[in-house]
């Protein structure tokens, strides 16, 4: 009866990391597709470091599920080389575009460089405010009467 | 096997399965939003809730032993990390884009949101 119960349980939770496996799987192709699709350079950073966290927790699962501990050394240490990978990659897109820009300067000759600000669509915080100020003062005669 | 095994058991699976439910979501939120920078809002659920949740399962599964501490050390470390490649990320896509301000409004000069924000402020306290 007791060796029973104790094979259940262990099969409950091999069941459970299996699930868990299976799931995370899925959800790596998932963010591999956004990788693949992401219009912009930054959006395939932000799915390699998303597919990076979730790795992390397939070798954590994994190391219950084989019960070898020295996985979860590597899961540290795959947690360090992915925070590296992103942040030496953001550094070069970076470094690479200001390269372009220079060189597209140098070509112009430092005419015209487009303005790119979004000032000219804004109407600015003072009409909501203006309104709401407004209204201030109404509430209060509202208070005061009642 | 007693009670306690199968109540951690039932409680470690719930944290397990609750940081699977965030990842689900990050992903969703990944392919919902149409802009990087919204796209990293969903994208830092998972590095921090996510990862978060699951390990505290997979601690309380593992029982107390030493690799419980190497679990948390991963959480720690994955704390300090993850703003700091998000910022860097929100940087890249800052400064190489040059359409930036049809997604959102850009201040060419700090001090044109700086005294914005302060005629504000002052023509709050004068309504007050």
């Amino acid at each position: 009866m007791k060796a029973e119960s104790a094979s259940l349980f262990l099969q409950a939770q091999r069941g459970l990391f299996i699930v868990v496996l299976i799931v995370l799987g899925l959800l790596f192709f998932a963010a591999l597709a956004r990788a693949v699709k992401g219009p912009r350079v930054a959006d395939r950073l932000v799915a390699v470091n998303m597919i990076g966290t979730m790795v992390m927790v397939m070798i954590a699962v994994l190391s219950l599920y084989l019960r070898e501990e020295y996985l979860l050394d590597i899961c540290l240490i795959y947690a360090m080389a992915s925070f590296l990978a992103v942040i030496v990659l953001a550094k070069v897109y970076i470094g690479i575009y200001e390269e372009q820009h220079l060189e597209q300067e140098r070509r112009k000759g430092r005419a015209g460089r487009a303005s790119r600000t979004g000032l000219e669509n804004r109407t600015g915080p003072d009409g909501g405010r203006a309104a709401d100020s407004q209204t201030k003062p109404d509430g209060r005669k509202e208070n005061g009467v009642s | 096997m007693s009670v306690g095994e199968w109540v951690r058991l039932l409680l470690g699976g719930a944290l397990l399965l609750g940081g699977l439910l965030v990842f689900l979501i990050e992903i969703y939120g990944v392919f919902r939003f149409r802009y990087v920078l919204n796209r990293m809002h969903a994208a830092a659920l998972g590095d921090t809730l996510g990862i978060t949740c699951s390990m505290a399962g997979l601690m309380l599964l593992s029982g107390f032993r030493f690799s419980t501490l190497k679990m948390a050390m991963v959480i720690v470390f994955l704390w300090i990390a993850s703003p700091v490649s998000s910022h860097l990320l929100a940087r890249l896509e800052a400064g190489t884009n040059e359409q930036l301000g049809e997604h959102c409004e850009v201040y060419e000069k700090l001090e044109t949101l700086e005294e914005q924000l302060r005629d504000g402020e002052e023509r709050k306290e004068e309504a007050l």
